[in-house]
């Protein structure tokens, strides 16, 4: 395996790539996320105060359900994206981000790519937006979206968000079939060169464990409850709204929900009200954000 | 022949998008054409004819010889009358800066009036053209659209270039999409994407073609064309078929702009899967053909249409990167199928228990629970072992929990029938398990067998009941639950199956289930399910007053689906006899009477035999006591409808005989009373089979 398409070779090329199309690179979110998008330098800063932002950073991802103790080939609950925000939405965004794929060793012209209708939708962000999965010869290997809307408010200028499977996007180019064979370094194994098995196949099966098996639930529950509270304390004082520290709550509420709907505790009744108190924890967070929250 | 030339020429609009939904394209390509032929229409703009083209980016409509003039308009303004006081005059005259010599006089159906004609000049067609093309992009209606960047229009996906030529020169002007953003009028467009450079369109008659030449296939027939021809050769010569899939084959049409078609194995350990979840894995997530021998065995090839130029190295890492994929999708399937196959019926049912139906109607388990019961009352009439109906209720709807319905829920009752039948249940359960949800609508096939077409209804009515009795019936054009759909399910197995079972007894076991007594819900449901029966049967090609007049006889839910669909059936095909049509006539004849006298509908009237003086009022009366019985007799019975509709044309001559030497209105009030008492009687005992007041001439 050439150092060339090494996972981490893919990252350090992404991230130069968006730093020339002017983008600020900026460091994974310090939370638990089920997706990129929650970074608050997404879910807050289309929303303002610059009509302009461009940014660029590796979001790593967790998704409880999406555990298979690590066997299963493709499967994660604990994964990569790679996260483009740009705002406004630039005319040229598709050929920017084929352009992309070239220094990461893909060629465009050389394979089979298609935008495929994938409207986006995420009811705990009450985010939505209009775009396609990006296929490379059959695999989804991005995600792509106009947001139209966060916290339920209207995106304006409206963003353009790239959102690159990271893993998905290794194993296409570097032809592996297993995550886990993914070669990470570079470096020759008797070397000490490492795969994505070495470095996370233990976390996979422990974290699937806990959380199937062994997170406290009872425990659970009282924190999703202590979150909504902090978040509604922190946008209490309208003179002194705390809106990043309000967001960073429903960050935490938002993944405790995922972790108590993998260990099924969550009836389906119960769970269309659990997805509302995230909404609504974004919906403030956002209002405080543009200093409109009690408007 | 040479002004014609010059005062016409063609047109080409073309909207040049990122890549548009393929679901969306073939309708924006009739919305595009219906919109510009609105706004030509409207400004007096002549044209020949046009074509349209749709695909992922492109959106364009050429119009052949389309006027390069507006016609000049004749307005004509009424003033006021000509003799009214000079005030008024003068205030016409102003208002219109007029001279009264730039007036005339015309006589209309109100009198003389003055009137003030205007001649507007035509204006130039490219002159209008930026206001047209405005009003087409507004009028546009998308099923989901978007805004980009600052724009306030919405569109699909963004529209990036507008190329409008008249006569082969581009027009001049823009429209505006947002504030202060616009979008020049072009005369270039854009190849398949293996190229970046634009291309320009010299010609309007050469566009299809340049475009073609830069790999992109503007017409989404050609598009099809090419996949059908290419897919029958690469495959004829290897004895193998492709699976018809229409909606996959109009998907996939506006997925690529130059189709390559390509086959790919499955790899071998995936073989031993279900057929269905091979199929429904490669269709849902990969937009894959499958492929089968003329035994229609499922092949281990697969076809795909690619986006792309034939060249062997790509295409075979294109297909290599595809197979890859499928390899991924389906060994998750499997790793999904291996779980569900270790996994126990039991098990899934307790599972239902916490698994919503719907709000204040309980848990799946409850609605399998209810379903076996209504099972057990309706397997007779189904000819199907009670204790078989229950236990596939029992089992139906487990695998909604299962691991792969939950990651494929296409394959729901599919997947419970293979696992019923891995569990080695009984085998009728299991193919009843496999076709319950058919059929999904007035096209669709029926389950093939008894047990599978009850299990099918019983999950219907109780669907449909249950809705109903929390008052979430459909209204207008929304119905969430889909239960127009589940009730034209419910009436083709009736029809089909020809099951002795009237609406009233279809919908009590449901009713008593849900512990639900009101009259209201249940009249409610009957209407709606009479509805539904009227639109089926005239599906089925029968005559609607036939069907109407059938279906609005008193008393329609008692009588068996069966016997209304024989008796449908009947009058159909005694519609064009004679005699019977002598029959309808005596009838209006009887019904006009009736109608002038305001008699009520359920009037029932004392007839006195004692006042008639004639023997064609005994007969009158003997014939509708005696139809009476016959009806009462005969009338639930499938074969006996013909019978009775003989019964009806034997009633001819005795009713003309009646209203040949009988007087109805009769100068004695009580003879007169009397007769039409006795009319009014033979109508009503005419009427439990029918209300031939719907039949048209």
């Amino acid at each position: 395996m050439s150092a060339n398409n090494s996972f981490q070779k893919i990252i350090t090329s992404l991230q130069s790539y968006w730093i020339d199309q002017g983008c600020v690179l900026l460091q994974p979110y310090d939370l638990e996320v089920g997706a990129g998008t929650f970074h608050p330098a997404t879910v807050l800063r289309v929303l303002g105060p610059d009509p302009i932002w461009k940014a660029a950073y590796v979001q790593p991802c967790r998704r409880p359900t999406d555990g298979r103790y690590g066997e299963n080939p493709n499967r994660l609950q604990h994964y990569y994206q790679f996260q483009v925000i740009i705002q406004p939405s630039p005319e040229d965004i598709q050929n920017l981000y084929l352009e992309s794929l070239k220094f990461i060793g893909l060629n465009p012209k050389d394979h089979d790519i298609r935008f495929v209708e994938d409207d986006w939708e995420s009811p705990t962000l009450g985010a939505s937006g209009l775009g396609w999965e990006i296929w490379c010869d059959g695999m989804e290997i991005s995600q792509f979206t106009y947001f139209q809307q966060v916290g339920g408010i209207e995106v304006k200028p409206v963003a353009s968000e790239i959102t690159y499977g990271l893993e998905r996007l290794a194993m296409f180019i570097q032809k592996i079939e297993n995550v886990y064979d993914l070669d990470w370094d570079g470096n020759d194994k008797k070397k000490g060169g490492k795969t994505y098995g070495d470095i996370f196949l233990q976390q996979e099966k422990e974290f699937s464990k806990y959380n199937f098996e062994k997170s406290e639930t009872s425990a659970l529950f009282k924190q999703f409850n202590d979150a909504e509270t902090e978040c509604k304390n922190l946008l209490d004082d309208n003179k002194n709204l705390l809106a990043l520290p309000a967001y960073h709550q429903c960050i935490k509420a938002s993944h405790i929900f995922n972790l108590l709907d993998a260990r099924g505790v969550i009836s389906v009744s119960e769970r269309q009200s659990y997805i509302l108190r995230v909404r609504n924890m974004a919906r403030s967070s956002c209002l405080a954000w543009m200093g409109k929250l009690n408007e | 022949m040479n002004s014609m030339e010059k005062s016409r020429g063609n047109l080409l609009l073309e909207f040049f998008s990122e890549e548009i939904p393929a679901m969306m394209q073939l309708n924006s390509e009739i919305q595009l054409q219906n919109l510009f032929v609105k706004s030509l229409t409207k400004r007096n703009i002549a044209f020949e004819s046009f074509k349209t083209f749709s695909g992922p980016r492109h959106l364009s409509i050429i119009i052949k010889s389309i006027e390069l003039e507006q016609k000049d308009q004749e307005i004509e303004k009424r003033g006021p009358r000509f003799d009214a006081n000079q005030k008024a005059i003068d205030g016409f005259l102003k208002s219109n800066q007029l001279k009264i010599g730039e007036t005339i006089i015309k006589e209309t159906n109100n009198g003389k009036f003055y009137f003030h004609s205007q001649i507007i000049k035509g204006q130039k067609t490219y002159e209008i053209l930026p206001e047209i093309i405005s009003e087409i992009i507004n009028g546009f209606v998308w099923p989901k659209s978007q805004r980009w960047a600052n724009t306030d229009l919405k569109w699909a996906r963004p529209l990036r270039n507008i190329v409008l030529l008249l006569n082969d020169d581009v027009v001049r002007g823009k429209v505006e999409i947002g504030k202060n953003v616009f979008l020049n009028f072009t005369n270039f467009t854009f190849p398949h994407r293996y190229s970046d450079k634009k291309i320009v369109i010299n010609k309007i008659e050469n566009y299809e073609q340049l475009l073609e030449e830069n790999f992109v296939i503007l017409d989404r027939n050609k598009r099809l064309d090419k996949i059908i021809n290419d897919t029958s050769s690469l495959l004829d010569k290897g004895k193998l078929k492709l699976v018809n899939d229409k909606s996959l084959l109009e998907e996939v049409v506006g997925l690529v702009e130059y189709p390559n078609i390509l086959i790919g194995s499955i790899s071998n350990e995936f073989m031993k899967l279900p057929r269905e979840v091979l199929s429904t894995a490669m269709r849902v997530h990969q937009k894959y053909f499958s492929i089968t021998d003329k035994e229609n065995n499922l092949n281990s090839k697969f076809l795909f249409v690619a986006n792309s130029i034939k060249e062997k190295n790509r295409d075979f890492r294109v297909i290599e990167g595809n197979e890859r994929v499928l390899k991924a999708r389906l060994s998750d399937a499997s790793y999904f199928f291996e779980n569900d196959i270790a996994n126990t019926f039991e098990n899934w049912n307790e599972k239902l228990k916490h698994v919503l139906f719907y709000e204040s109607l309980g848990s799946l388990h409850d609605k399998i629970i209810r379903m076996a019961n209504i099972s057990k009352i309706f397997a007779k009439e189904f000819g199907v072992k009670s204790e078989l109906a229950k236990q596939a209720a029992i089992l139906s709807k487990a695998d909604l929990v299962s691991e792969i319905v939950m990651e494929f829920p296409e394959l729901q009752g599919i997947m419970g029938g293979h696992y019923a039948k891995i569990k080695n249940e009984h085998k009728e359960v299991t193919k009843a398990i496999f076709e319950h949800y058919k059929p999904k609508g007035v096209s669709d096939d029926l389950p093939e067998t008894k047990l599978g077409s009850l299990l099918s209804m019983v999950d219907k009515i109780d669907t449909l009941v249950g809705f109903f009795s929390i008052d979430k019936k459909p209204t207008g054009s929304k119905d969430p639950f889909a239960l127009r759909r589940n009730s034209f399910s419910i009436v083709q197995i009736l029809i089909n199956f020809k099951i002795n079972l009237s609406l009233n007894e279809l919908f009590e076991p449901s009713l008593n289930e849900y512990g639900c007594s009101s009259q209201s819900i249940k009249r409610n449901l009957i209407d709606f399910m009479i509805d539904k029966l009227k639109y089926v049967f005239s599906y089925k090609k029968n005559r609607m007053d036939v069907v109407n007049s059938v279906l609005n006889t008193k008393f329609i839910n008692d009588i068996p689906i069966k016997i209304i669909s024989s008796r449908i059936h009947s009058m159909s095909k005694f519609t064009e006899n004679n005699d019977f049509k002598i029959f309808l006539a005596n009838y209006k004849r009887i019904n006009n009477i009736l109608k002038s006298e305001k008699f009520s509908n359920d009037a029932v009237l004392q007839v006195n035999t004692k006042v008639f003086d004639t023997i064609e009022e005994q007969n009158i009366y003997n014939l509708s006591k005696s139809f009476s019985k016959e009806i009462f007799k005969k009338g639930i019975c499938e074969k006996s409808q013909d019978i009775l509709i003989n019964y009806l044309i034997k009633m001819n001559e005795p009713i003309s005989l009646f209203f040949d030497n009988v007087i109805v209105n009769h100068i004695d009030h009580k003879v007169r009373i009397n007769r039409l008492n006795l009319l009014k009687n033979l109508h009503n005992s005419i009427s439990k089979f029918s209300i031939f007041e719907f039949i048209e001439d």
